[in-house]
């Protein structure tokens, strides 16, 4: 049992750090909260939406456009260029501006230059600066960051989270962002602790009501 | 429709991967060898189609003891048909005192309907498209030689005089070979009447020669059919075109299993290519599915995108293709017509369709993993989906190998057979080579020695050993391509050798005909002087078929030979006790020396297989000929096949010793002179003007030089093959090259040297290459010994093949694969493992 007699809600706009030593499940959590996996026990809404009344194409259908993910291992295709990786999630939807609307967000990261160049000839925090200009191309509601400096130098690393809370806080976008870095966890609204398969609340924490996702009694 | 954009783009983009690339080029090879191999054999076939309706005079002949009526002119012509009238008979044609029997040949204003006829009218032979007009003949320089006639003398045939104004160096439409034995005169229609010699009892075969389109003749088949049951010899080229000769067909033969070699071999690179592909993508389908797609809009998504990439491939495959058939032709060109038709379109349709059938059964199986995969993945890498089944991969791939050799052989039990042949050879492969890689690695244990080069074969050969599936796939991947390499290789080679000893050098050149009993001794003598490899001299008499079985010819027969000219002219007739050189007894006994007639009077003898399945004979039959004013009754107790190519005196009917002695009979045999003007040729004709030395080097020439020709196409496509092979390396050491150089960038972290490194890639590859080359040879040997079987060639055991292929194996398997990884060995180790991370 991984996780258990778990509970969690968050709020349109909220942003929420889980953090956790190695192995306490966070990667777990945040596959079950994305709805890339289903739990065999409990509960899960997104979108107003149960995750357990729907098959895995259904809830594919339900992230579609809305649900956006940066990743520990960046996860940036190796053959598409930076463009290309970024183009990748919009070109699922039916939509016009895919190659414009790509560059902005390129530029936006400051990667304006390297639109074409392909992942291995980017550094890492470059790559992840793709990876994060993929996750907001969408305009999604909800943005999932899976330890997103875990691959990165102190450095690099920050660079990287002010980028990624200040596109939070433009796009009014909800933030579920697990790491282990509690520093990181506390510039988030929210911070809770993963701590043997059940949450409990870090420091700075406070809560509040109308819960765009949430969790409750999650067993796995 | 937004799929099929993505799937455009994706395919783009993804050009940069390697095994796209190996895809693309395995696909566009079985394409270009199948469209190449399509469009050859397609124009070759209509080609040669029109080459026939030039020796045959015509698309359709109708030939008939006597004139054609009105009606069937008018019935010819409105179904679209071109038509011209000839007359053949055999008769005396004299100038002063020289007599020599001719064969006349009478032809309208409309002759010839296809080609020319190439004639001396005193300036050098030119080519003319009409024959000679009214009141002038022109003449075989044979029959020149024999009355001392030249351009402008008159010569009497009948009661008519013609003057003579051309010598023929060439006819249109004279089969190939020397079946008119008489020499050529040839005269105007007009003058057939005023020559006297048709006459009732005479001996004219009236010809009626028509040209017209394929549908044209086929709207006629139902008065065709009762004309046959006349007894019209009716010969429509699509049907009774001559054989292209055992040479040619097996050339044929050989150029289709070729093509079908090229796409077992890119079948093979193909499912190796996607099975790194799949790997590649599942982390884009992952992805994929993260951002919202669903499993069947994945599904579509990279279906479309390997379609595209077939479509493109073949599009490419068909233009090598096209390009490859204009190379082969111009290989060609001398002995074909010089237009051939322009290529069809079925070629390409058959090129793209296997292109897609390919990638449907080769890389469907794999590719629906794609489908299955978990958006989970993006966070636990090693949520891989499962690998489709060994068998349902092999299954599918099979049924649609086995769909192809049908399509292509259009033979159902063949390509069943050889698809359960193969399907055993699978399944014994994979056993053989799990204990080889087995033995391997105790072989490696028990290897003494601590050098840096003998543990490099040691590092080597336990990678490989120990990566048991991988290196099984690869095994028998490896040794299907060898195997598949070799049998074409080996086969072109037998074919060759066959060939060359078909013709060997003293093939004999010269026929000497007419020689009388009396001048046996002295002809013999004189040949033997000078001449080599002389068949013995054969007696012959003419005779014709009166009855078989007590019942007229004609209606003994089937129905659809009633026309048959072996029913309206003589056939030669032959005696002896030995059955002659290059003959087969196919059916029955040979009757032998000491043949004693059967007790009601009969002969023994032995008919020609081809003509008796032609006429309805079989053992026990009697035909009955008659031989000038008497006749002569013989129950067949034999069969023979006889190879017409062989240049030696062949008869369809063969009497006994002695049976015929009291006919008057002449003599004929065959030689080889080297020299075409020898003296003994002059000596021959002074000393017995009455026979006839036939030269035919030219004929032997032509067929010598088609041979070359073929064996140049063979050795193109063999190139092509081989080309296709190396493909399927390359493709299948592509797939594996991440594998290797995570495993090379862990050695290189514990400390392993670049030359060690290199050194251990090499023996890996090495070893590899050897034993799929050991198990490819004797998949080879088996697969060969079915094909001779089928190709009609013996059946040998090919030592070398066993050599050169494990040797040859472990070089290209080697190289190829040190190259590949040569770019894993250059990078930093970290730089190596970094790079791993993210495919």
């Amino acid at each position: 049992m991984i996780l258990d007699a778990l509970s969690l809600e968050v709020e349109h706009g909220e942003s929420v750090a889980i953090v956790g030593s190695s192995g306490a499940g966070k990667s777990t959590l945040l596959g079950l909260l994305a709805g890339l996996d289903s739990p065999s026990d409990g509960e899960l809404t997104m979108f107003g939406q149960s995750l357990g009344d729907l098959d895995e194409d259904g809830r594919a259908a339900l992230r579609a456009g809305r649900v956006g993910f940066v990743f520990q291992n960046f996860q940036l295709l190796p053959t598409l260029t930076a463009i290309e990786n970024v183009m990748l999630p919009l070109e699922l939807s039916p939509r016009q501006d895919v190659t414009a609307k790509s560059r902005q967000w390129l530029e936006r990261v400051g990667l304006g230059a390297r639109l074409d160049h392909l992942p291995k000839q980017l550094s890492g925090g470059e790559q992840q600066r793709v990876a994060v200009a993929r996750a907001f191309v969408a305009e999604p509601d909800l943005v999932f960051a899976d330890e997103p400096t875990g691959n990165l130098d102190e450095a690099t690393g920050a660079r990287i989270i002010d980028l990624l809370f200040t596109l939070n806080r433009e796009s009014g976008t909800t933030l579920v962002l697990v790491t282990h870095d509690l520093g990181l966890a506390r510039r988030c609204d929210r911070a809770l602790q993963l701590d043997d398969g059940r949450l409990l609340p870090a420091a700075s924490e406070h809560r509040s009501e109308s819960p765009t996702a949430n969790a409750r009694g999650v067993t796995s | 429709m937004k799929l099929i954009g993505l799937s455009l783009k994706g395919l783009r983009r993804d050009l940069r991967a390697a095994d796209v690339r190996a895809l693309f080029v395995a696909l566009a090879l079985a394409v270009a060898a199948t469209t190449m191999i399509g469009f050859f054999l397609d124009r070759l076939d209509r080609g040669l189609t029109r080459q026939a309706g030039q020796l045959l005079g015509g698309d359709l002949v109708l030939e008939d003891g006597q004139p054609f009526d009105d009606e069937l002119r008018r019935t010819l012509t409105e179904a679209g048909l071109a038509l011209s009238d000839q007359v053949d008979m055999v008769s005396m044609v004299s100038l002063q005192d020289a007599f020599q029997p001719a064969g006349l040949k009478v032809v309208d204003d409309h002759y010839p309907l296809y080609g020319s006829v190439g004639v001396d009218l005193g300036q050098g032979v030119e080519s003319l498209a009409h024959g000679p007009s009214a009141g002038h003949a022109w003449i075989a320089p044979r029959l020149a030689r024999l009355l001392d006639a030249g351009i402008g003398d008159s010569v009497q045939v009948g009661t008519l005089s013609l003057e003579v104004t051309g010598l023929i160096d060439r006819e249109p439409d004279q089969q190939a070979g020397f079946a008119g034995l008489t020499p050529r005169i040839m005269l105007n229609m007009a003058d057939l009447d005023a020559t006297g010699l048709v006459r009732p009892g005479s001996r004219l075969e009236y010809e009626l020669l028509a040209k017209g389109a394929p549908a044209a003749v086929d709207s006629l088949q139902a008065r065709l059919d009762a004309l046959r049951r006349d007894g019209v010899q009716v010969r429509d080229v699509r049907v009774d075109r001559p054989s292209l000769g055992r040479s040619l067909e097996r050339a044929q033969k050989y150029l289709s299993l070729a093509g079908l070699a090229a796409v077992l071999l890119a079948g093979v690179a193909v499912a190796m290519a996607t099975r790194r592909y799949v790997d590649r993508h599942l982390d884009t389908a992952a992805l994929l599915r993260c951002f919202g797609a669903s499993q069947r809009q994945l599904g579509q998504l990279f279906a479309w995108q390997l379609a595209w990439l077939g479509i493109a491939a073949s599009v490419v495959g068909a233009l090598l293709g096209l390009v490859g058939q204009a190379g082969l032709l111009s290989l060609l060109t001398r002995f074909l017509p010089l237009q051939l038709p322009p290529p069809g379109g079925l070629p390409w349709l058959m090129g793209v369709l296997t292109a897609l059938a390919v990638l449907v059964g080769f890389a469907g199986p794999t590719l629906l993993r794609l489908k299955r995969v978990s958006a989970l993945k993006v966070l636990r890498r090693e949520l891989d989906p499962v690998p489709a089944a060994g068998w349902v991969v092999v299954a599918a791939a099979s049924l649609v190998f086995g769909a192809l050799l049908w399509l292509y052989s259009r033979d159902l039990t063949l390509s069943i057979g050889i698809l359960a042949g193969g399907l055993v050879a699978l399944i014994v492969l994979m056993m053989v080579g799990r204990a080889l890689l087995a033995l391997l690695l105790r072989g490696i244990d028990r290897w003494p020695g601590s050098g840096t080069r003998q543990r490099a074969w040691q590092l080597g050969g336990r990678q490989l050993a120990r990566r048991r599936q991988a290196s099984l796939g690869q095994l028998l991947a490896f040794s299907i391509t060898f195997a598949a390499m070799a049998i074409i290789a080996v086969v072109r080679g037998d074919l060759l050798s066959q060939w060359q000893a078909q013709m060997p050098p003293d093939t004999p050149n010269y026929f000497a005909i007419n020689i009388q009993p009396q001048e046996r001794e002295g002809v013999s003598a004189l040949i033997r002087q000078a001449a080599s490899n002389a068949s013995p001299l054969s007696p012959m008499v003419p005779g014709r078929l009166t009855t078989i079985d007590g019942q007229p010819a004609r209606e003994a027969v089937p129905e659809e030979s009633r026309g048959d000219g072996a029913l309206r002219r003589d056939l030669n007739l032959t005696w002896g006790g030995d059955l002659p050189a290059g003959n087969t007894v196919t059916a029955g006994t040979w009757f032998g020396a000491n043949a004693k007639p059967f007790e009601d009077g009969a002969l023994p003898i032995s008919v020609e297989q081809a003509l008796a399945a032609r006429l309805g004979l079989s053992l026990g039959d009697e035909m009955t000929f008659t031989v000038g004013s008497d006749s002569v009754t013989g129950r067949i107790t034999s069969l023979r096949h006889l190879d017409w190519e062989s240049f030696q005196p062949n008869f369809f009917i063969i009497f006994p010793p002695g049976a015929l002695d009291e006919f008057g009979h002449s003599y004929l045999t065959s030689f080889h002179l080297d020299d075409p003007d020898d003296p003994v040729l002059g000596e021959m004709v002074k000393r017995y003007p009455g026979i006839s030395v036939i030269n035919v080097d030219a004929l032997l020439e032509q067929l010598r030089g088609i041979l070359g020709q073929v064996t140049r196409a063979v050795e193109f496509v063999l190139g092509f093959v081989l080309l296709a092979g190396v493909s399927v390396l390359y493709a299948a050491l592509t797939a594996s090259r991440p594998a290797r150089a995570h495993e090379g960038a862990l050695l290189r972290v514990f400390g392993a040297g670049d030359s060690l490194l290199a050194r251990m890639q090499w023996a890996e590859f090495a070893l590899l290459g050897f034993a799929s080359g050991l198990l490819g040879a004797a998949l080879a040997e088996i697969a060969a010994l079915g094909i001779y079987l089928w190709l009609g060639l013996e059946p040998t055991v090919h030592l070398a093949m066993w050599l050169v292929t494990p040797l040859a194996g472990a070089l290209l398997v080697g190289l190829i694969g040190f190259l590949l990884s040569r770019g894993s060995r250059r990078q930093s180790p970290m730089a190596s493992l970094r790079l791993l991370g993210e495919t």
